[in-house]
């Protein structure tokens, strides 16, 4: 949690649980959400991204805690407050006998936009999601993509500075995630704050901050490089040999955390610092009566991040 | 600039309720035409008449009564009964009775004579085999009528005995007829209502009535469930509208075509039925506006407290089948007991059933404390609604 001027966040979550019965949705989260970044809610299905969507857009009160959204209590948003939100839920929620056009200009009317500006502001989110030629098609007869575009310009009319987005990406060919994540950076660019949700862990790539969740709870939270950094303790380097060696042989040096092996004569080395620990592991190789071929920087995925933020969870549970 | 924006809202959501119900034409139609299509059925179909009571009459070999068919037939008259046969074999009359060939046999006493000469009344016996309760009542009816025409000929045949035997004595008879005494008074009904009261003119406005409360109901039942199922409910939870917003946008969307079918179905029945219209089109119109929100009121609150659209269609449904028995569409409400009729007197399409009636058919509403109930349930159901749907909105 931030320390310094937290009030000025936009969106504060502090020590916020939710639960429904005996089944814990949110446990104890904490976090905050700077103006102009886009910060990724990320977990499986079921890990309580949802539920902490909608405490924050006021339609789930929390069981303890306290969140804020634009400095107020979701629960008891002014109507003022409620025109700078923008929400993506995560099921097309739009009305299949409108046209694209007709369902986002009917939102931007729920929101108090007047005739003028709402006629061009319809037709500005409809160009950039790349819609506008689909504006007069029935949102029912539009593909599936089409359709979460069409939500996505549906939030983003009446000029949100703050947007919850829902799974935008669930069961979405890459190429459109691709387009997707492309406006949402380019929202952040504009200045708004989005907190976005996926369920595909390496999403975080795209996320200036990423939290991930597993069973309610806040197992991480930093910017995606220094997650992976704290996560597994420092910089990752593969080191391919001319044939297999112990992994012992590198365990023992000076700057070598850990030590894992991935193939026969493939073995990924976690350092404190990648320029000093290089020589050193060649040295030691040398002395062990073989070489490297290679010795490279490893970039694991968001996959094998969150995996082992899962296990480290696991294993500090069952030592608690 | 709170109003305008809250006018705004209004307007967007009156637009999308329209839209919607333009793109589905067949619906629309079927909702337009198909109260016309069931009330012109119904004006052609129905004659309400049951026919003649088929009975046969049994009177004991010993019994010396007539027994020619054609005289009970003028005693009975032609519309209420029709006198099958007369037989002195009540088993073989009983068996056709059982074969439902006819619906009643008439038993005469063996012991007629001997029990009025010793002054005692004699039993005619009815039977008949019935499970249609309201053709038991006709039965028992044609009974009595019959009963009582059987004792006015016994005393008018008396009477021309006596008159007989007094003119035999030489003395001057007294200026009655027989007639006259068996039966002194002959009952002459008439109706002071503007319109001869026909089936088909007293049920036409019922029909209308019924129909527009199940438009309105029908219509806006589904509207909320929807909202919450597509998920557009979310939208609206994180949207500045509120409830009652919501609510107006929908009641005049829904209003307006429900008052345009209701203009249709008054056109309709006016012109193709020729049903006559003696009240005030402005009352009436009031009143179809009345039974319109309140129907819609309704709708909308078991769209507010249904979980899923099979529930709302069951509970619409319901409505309906309560509407049928309880609201005088088919029997009258003061027939009611007290608990059940403060039933009755909760659902709008009684009230509208008894001012569509009234105005069209006698010209003018007599209870006219019924407008202000209209109202009231219309104006509760709409409270009911908005509270529910806060509650729904916050989630």
């Amino acid at each position: 949690m931030p320390e310094n001027d937290i009030a000025d966040y936009p969106v504060v979550l502090d020590g916020v649980t939710r639960h429904f019965g005996k089944v814990v949705a949110a446990s104890d989260v904490s976090f905050a959400v700077g103006e102009g970044t886009i910060l990724g809610l990320i977990g499986p299905s079921g890990s309580g991204k949802t539920t902490i969507i909608r405490m924050l857009t006021g339609t789930l009160r929390p069981t303890a805690g306290q969140l804020t959204v634009l400095g107020e209590d979701p629960r008891h948003f002014r109507g003022a407050t409620r025109e700078r939100i923008g929400y993506v839920p995560q099921h097309f929620a739009l009305y299949h006998d409108l046209t694209a056009y007709e369902n986002v200009s009917f939102v931007a009317a729920l929101f108090g936009m007047f005739w003028r500006r709402r006629r061009r502001r319809v037709r500005e989110v409809l160009e950039l999601l790349e819609l506008w030629d689909a504006k007069g098609r029935l949102a029912g007869q539009l593909s599936g993509g089409m359709q979460r575009r069409l939500v996505l310009a549906t939030a983003l009319v009446h000029e949100p500075d703050v947007m919850f987005i829902d799974e935008p990406t669930a069961g979405v060919d890459p190429i459109l995630r691709a387009k997707i994540w492309e406006a949402l950076r380019a929202l952040r660019d504009a200045g708004r704050t989005l907190l976005v949700t996926t369920q595909y862990v390496d999403e975080a790539e795209h996320c200036d901050a990423v939290a991930l969740l597993s069973h309610g709870k806040l197992l991480a939270l930093d910017r995606p490089d220094d997650l992976r950094r704290a996560v597994y303790g420092g910089e990752i380097v593969e080191v391919r040999t001319a044939r297999s060696v112990d992994e012992k042989v590198i365990q023992g040096i000076e700057g070598v955390a850990t030590v894992r092996r991935r193939g026969p004569r493939t073995l990924l080395v976690v350092v404190k610092d990648a320029g000093e620990a290089t020589p050193r592991i060649v040295d030691a190789l040398t002395r062990d009566g073989t070489s490297a071929i290679s010795i490279d920087p490893y970039v694991p995925s968001f996959e094998e991040v969150f995996q082992a933020v899962v296990e480290r969870d696991d294993a500090s549970r069952e030592a608690a | 600039m709170r109003l305008t924006k809250s006018a705004v809202r209004i307007g967007a959501v009156i637009r999308k309720e329209m839209r919607e119900l333009w793109r589905r034409p067949g619906a629309l139609l079927s909702l337009a035409l198909g109260p016309l299509v069931v009330m012109a059925l119904f004006g052609i179909g129905f004659t309400g008449q049951r026919g003649p009571v088929d009975l046969i009459v049994v009177i004991p070999k010993d019994l010396e009564l007539p027994r020619d068919a054609a005289m009970y037939q003028k005693v009975a008259g032609e519309s209420a009964a029709h006198v099958v046969a007369v037989t002195d074999d009540a088993n073989d009359a009983r068996a056709r009775l059982s074969r439902g060939e006819i619906r009643m046999i008439l038993l005469a006493p063996a012991d007629l004579r001997e029990r009025i000469e010793r002054g005692e009344q004699a039993q005619l016996i009815a039977e008949t085999n019935e499970l249609d309760p309201i053709q038991q009542g006709i039965n028992a009816v044609v009974a009595e009528t019959l009963t009582r025409e059987v004792n006015a000929e016994i005393i008018k045949t008396a009477a021309q005995q006596g008159l007989a035997r007094l003119a035999s004595s030489g003395a001057s008879p007294p200026p009655v007829a027989p007639d006259v005494v068996a039966r002194p008074l002959r009952p002459v009904v008439r109706n002071n209502a503007t319109a001869d009261p026909t089936l088909l003119t007293f049920f036409t406005p019922a029909v209308l009535a019924l129909v527009l409360q199940h438009l309105g109901i029908t219509l806006t039942a589904l509207s909320m469930v929807r909202e919450r199922v597509t998920g557009a409910m979310d939208i609206f939870r994180v949207a500045p509208i509120n409830a009652v917003e919501l609510l107006v946008g929908k009641y005049v969307a829904y209003g307006i075509l429900g008052l345009g079918i209701a203009f249709a179905l008054v056109l309709g029945t006016t012109n193709g039925l020729h049903l006559p219209f003696r009240g005030s089109v402005a009352a009436y119109a009031v009143a179809v506006i009345l039974l319109t929100f309140a129907s819609l009121g309704l709708g909308l609150l078991i769209s507010l407290v249904s979980d899923s659209e099979r529930q709302a269609v069951q509970l619409s449904m319901l409505v309906l089948l309560a509407s049928m028995f309880f609201s005088g569409f088919v029997l009258p409400v003061r027939e009611f007991r007290e608990p059940v009729r403060a039933l009755a007197y909760a659902l709008p399409v009684t009230y509208g059933i008894e001012i569509f009636q009234q105005e069209m058919l006698r010209g003018h509403l007599r209870e006219t404390w019924m407008q202000g109930a209209l109202a009231a349930i219309a104006a509760t159901l709409f409270f009911l609604s908005t509270l529910r749907l806060r509650v729904v909105m916050r989630g």
